[in-house]
């Protein structure tokens, strides 16, 4: 079997988002960006589909772009193939339901440069220009003109300089793993398909520039607290995007794993200890809050922190199941975001969550939405989340018992706590203009219908939604195991 | 034969999603139609379970299996699909598609032009899903699956009258309770396959219900017993998670007949006897149970007395019978405990779906005795000294300050944690990031309400549609 694509679908998706890109930032009206990049995205979609199905081919093994040039400049394999896929379907969806009134040219731009710059970190098969991509998925959080047109304000400035440092460390961090790569070309030392020897104080270095990276840019305690100001004050539909790309979760499987075996098994079990302290402490927190942005925010946190200890624990099941975890976070959580803004459009303000607003009485429709979504990011039987958390649960188990046992209480706090939102959203005696205010509009039924029927079909037939994190799951653990061995045989050579 | 089992189960889920999808796709079902549909699905459900119970009879097997292969596998981890109707799952089954066909049958009238009707039964289906596949369950992962479901339907159940703000208060508080309890199956479950590999009835027990012994022994044993006892402690509503029983009553009167009087609050019961082997194996928990059955039954039998309303005093009597039927459980008595859970959630079925006439049915009585009733039932309690006797009610009448205990020793300390939590986080956030700016303005739940009403009230539906939100 070739380790070639049939055709370069990565690249041309991402060039078709970048062109779509620049297109949209030239338009004056809003409505024709935004179909423009609906278009665009569409596109792109199916380019990354295509990808992930001759990935999910390839038997699990690396394979390359046909490219005359740069042909290394991506790869794909199980993880990215999963994951291409899944994050160009969301932001399609999330344009899709987005509320026109907050749309404008830049925001469109600015969500496609955001787009193709995630997309392009999970392609990347070279340090530099995953260092790039991590970074350039800031430039519309820290340029007003993208985000701040409507009447949202942008992100707070501490948490734009949060972010910067996250892109300092990491870039820090690859130039150390380049000058600590015994290689012979700039290529072989920007490679990210070659693990490296331990022992250098220059390695430990690296690797702790990469690991402050990655708690900041993950939202990992104590350097949680950017997300829930920014989800409060930021603009929603972006920041959502930007947490649910889990550019440090990936940076984790991607990064740290394989490319620093040795150095990793001794330090990221440090890492999984704060994932699991993040998932614990953002759902105590919680329990207390009640503006529904930053209970959204937390319960994003809280859950997607399993990740990181999912992906920590080097157990097979842990690890798929903290993949498929992925999975729902992100499908789940934008979901929540998508019916949250909708409500938040239709009142024109925030919410404060204090009382019952019975909104389900005018629009049932975004409730059962609601409710479906965030009892799956929880592990409702019957949706993917079920299954997700049963692997992460047996998994951790067998690896960290802590873990174990601590992650179904918190679970429970965050299914509590998500019901709580929903009772203070859509139920509870209703407010005069509930019973007015207008149901899912169709472009709204269809996009979280399509998000419900993934997180439905998914619980239904796990098996095949489970395949393709299963193997990426195990290329994951034997390229570390591999990695490691080839690392001891180097060390050990006179 | 072996494909009945799954035709019963799954017959409740089939209709409940074409309910659930019809209402999504905009398809407005009749009320008949709803009703003939469920009368339909439990009526084929009830002649299986015959059929599957005269060829077992007639065959003399003692278990049908259904296997339906690995729902998932990751390597050496199989969640395994295995539906088994057993001496013990046979009569529980068949209790549940008889009671859920006659609850629907008797909410058909009761909830008759109710805008929630077509609500109520699509989640009287879903919970006719979830505890048949509960009682069926052959592996302790799918005992999860359904276990949830009742769960969760019931949650909603009790916030059935969701445009009132106290049945939304009491649902949410019996969700925490069933949530942190579930806590101890799902860890249970895990704790079976980290020391056996497998979480199969078939492979945990030496033989088929009730001959069976445990393979897992000793510390394992109690560590999962223990697990289990706290699972089956929240659906049961046992001391000291018996607070969410009387919020529970919120809901329509069919489904705290069917929930609180047959069938999910017997869950609990249901699990511990399908895992008695284990729990025999252990000493801890076999104690464990016989104490909690013992408090149970006591502080049921104490409240319920002292209760003024007909719905909550038929709840505490089915704590108090729930509390029995544990002890029975714990002493190993398993055909006794199986009997009395029939038979008990027959009983308070009729008595949950009588008890809005109740009053009626009384005066009839007393009018038709020439206005000469009798005082009713036996008053045990006139045997104890007079002080004792007025301590005792007050301390019923305090529900014997469960409520208060568990806000003072549980939800109270967390939520002052968490209160405390946030405030370090506000004050940490303010330094690091600010504080929150107010450009963008909150909308307060009533007072936006009102100022939306003043101002935009007549023209919201218009400037929606221009802005097209």
């Amino acid at each position: 079997m070739s380790d070639q694509l049939v055709l370069p679908w990565i690249s041309l998706s991402l060039m078709v988002l970048i062109g779509t890109a620049i297109w949209s930032w030239r338009q004056v009206l809003a409505e024709r960006a935004r179909n423009g990049a609906i278009v665009g995205m569409a596109i792109s979609f199916l380019g990354l589909v295509a990808a992930g199905i001759e990935i999910e081919r390839g038997d699990g093994r690396r394979v390359y772009e046909p490219l005359p040039f740069l042909a290394r400049w991506c790869s794909g394999d199980p993880l990215n193939g999963l994951l291409l896929p899944l994050f160009g379907g969301l932001t399609l969806g999330m344009v899709l339901i987005a509320p026109r009134r907050k749309i404008t040219p830049q925001w469109v731009s600015g969500l496609l440069i955001l787009t193709a710059s995630t997309l392009a970190a999970y392609a990347a098969d070279n340090l530099a220009i995953f260092a790039l991509a991590w970074s350039t998925t800031l430039i519309p959080f820290l340029d007003r003109r993208f985000f701040s047109q409507t009447e949202e304000n942008s992100v707070p400035p501490a948490a734009r300089i949060i972010l910067v440092v996250s892109a300092v460390m990491l870039i820090a961090g690859v130039v150390l793993i380049a000058i600590a790569t015994p290689g012979t070309s700039p290529g072989a030392s920007l490679s990210m398909s070659l693990p490296r020897a331990g022992g250098e104080p220059i390695l430990y270095a690296a690797f702790a520039f990469v690991l402050i990276a990655i708690i900041l840019r993950k939202g990992l305690f104590p350097a949680h607290s950017w997300v829930a100001p920014s989800f409060e004050q930021g603009p929603l539909i972006p920041l959502t995007l930007l947490f649910n790309g889990h550019l440090g979760a990936f940076a984790i499987a991607r990064l740290t794993l394989p490319l620093l075996p040795d150095v990793s098994a001794a330090t990221l079990p440090l890492l999984g200890d704060l994932g699991l302290l993040t998932a614990a402490y953002t759902a105590l927190l919680a329990i207390s809050e009640r503006k529904p942005r930053r209970l959204l925010a937390l319960l994003a946190i809280s859950q997607s922190s399993f990740l990181v200890a999912g992906l920590e624990s080097s157990n097979l099941d842990a690890m798929t199941g903290a993949l498929v975890h992925w999975q729902v976070v992100v499908v789940a959580t934008s979901a929540l975001t998508a019916v949250y803004v909708a409500i938040e459009a239709r009142l024109g303000a925030p919410l404060d969550g204090k009382g019952f607003l019975g909104l389900a009485k005018g629009a049932p429709r975004l409730a059962v939405f609601f409710a479906i979504a965030g009892l799956s990011l929880v592990g409702l039987p019957l949706t993917l989340g079920f299954s997700a958390e049963d692997l992460l649960l047996h998994g951790t188990l067998e690896t960290h018992p802590l873990l174990g046992f601590i992650l179904p209480i918190v679970t429970a706090l965050n299914a509590f706590n998500i019901i709580r939102l929903f009772a203070s959203l859509f139920l509870g005696k209703p407010g005069s203009v509930a019973p007015h205010l207008s149901d899912a509009l169709p472009r709204e039924r269809w996009v979280l219908t399509a998000a419900l029927l993934f997180l439905i079909i998914g619980g239904l037939f796990p098996a095949f939604f489970i395949h393709l994190p299963a193997k990426a799951a195990h290329r994951l653990t034997t390229t570390a195991k591999s990695a490691v061995e080839s690392v001891v045989e180097t060390v050990t050579q006179p | 034969m072996e494909s009945l089992i799954g035709f019963i189960v799954f017959l409740p889920a089939i209709v409940c999603a074409i309910l659930g999808l019809s209402w999504l796709l905009g398809v407005t079902l009749r009320e008949r139609t709803v009703a003939r549909m469920t009368s339909l699905c439990y009526s084929l459900a009830s002649i299986g379970v015959l059929i599957l119970f005269i060829s077992m009879f007639r065959s003399g097997q003692h278990e049908i299996r259904l296997p339906l292969g690995n729902w998932f596998e990751v390597e050496e981890y199989r969640f395994q699909l295995l539906l088994i109707v057993d001496r013990l799952s046979m009569p529980l089954v068949a209790l549940s598609t008889v009671l859920t066909g006659v609850i629907g049958a008797f909410s058909v009238r009761y909830l008759h032009r109710d805008p929630g009707f077509l609500r109520f039964f699509i989640l009287l289906n879903l919970f006719g899903f979830g505890v048949l596949l509960l009682f069926t369950a052959g592996t302790f992962d799918l005992v999860i699956g359904g276990w949830e479901l009742v769960g969760l339907s019931s949650v909603l159940l009790i916030g059935f009258f969701q445009f009132r703000d106290d049945p939304i208060r009491s649902a949410i508080r019996v969700f925490l309770t069933y949530r942190v309890c579930d806590i101890g199956l799902l860890t249970g479950v895990a704790m079976l396959h980290h020391y056996l590999g497998t979480a199969a009835s078939d492979s945990i027990f030496t033989r088929p219900w009730p001959d069976g012994t445990s393979v897992l022994t000793g510390s394992g044993a109690t560590v999962v017993g223990m697990l289990f006892l706290l699972g089956a402690m929240g659906k049961a509503a046992q001391v000291p998670f018996s607070g969410w029983l009387p919020r529970a009553m919120e809901g329509p009167t069919p489904s705290s007949a069917i929930f609180y009087g047959a069938l999910s609050i017997h869950a609990g019961a249901y699990l511990l006897l399908r895992a008695q082997p284990l729990i025999q194996a252990s000493a801890i928990v076999t104690t464990s149970v016989i104490i909690i059955g013992t408090l149970t039954a006591i502080h049921g039998t104490m409240v319920g007395r002292a209760c003024a309303d007909a719905k909550t005093s038929i709840g505490y009597a089915a704590m108090t019978q729930l509390g029995l039927i544990f002890v029975e459980i714990g002493l190993g008595l398993k055909w006794i405990a199986l009997f009395h859970i029939t038979s008990h959630a027959i009983v308070r079925t009729l008595q949950f779906l009588r008890a809005p006439s109740m009053l009626h049915d009384h005066h009839r009585i007393h009018a038709a005795s020439g206005g000469h009733l009798g005082e009713t039932g036996a008053h045990y309690e006139q045997l104890l000294p007079v002080g004792l006797r007025s301590w005792l009610y007050r301390l019923a009448i305090e529900q014997g300050h469960h409520d208060t205990l568990i806000e003072r020793l549980g939800t109270n300390p967390i939520s002052r944690l968490s209160q405390f939590f946030n405030r370090l986080e506000t004050r940490w956030t303010d330094i690091i990031i600010g504080p929150a700016r107010t450009g963008v303005g909150q909308l307060t739940t009533r007072t936006g309400m009102r100022a939306l009403k003043r101002s935009a009230m007549g023209s919201i539906n218009n400037s929606m549609e221009r802005a097209d939100v």
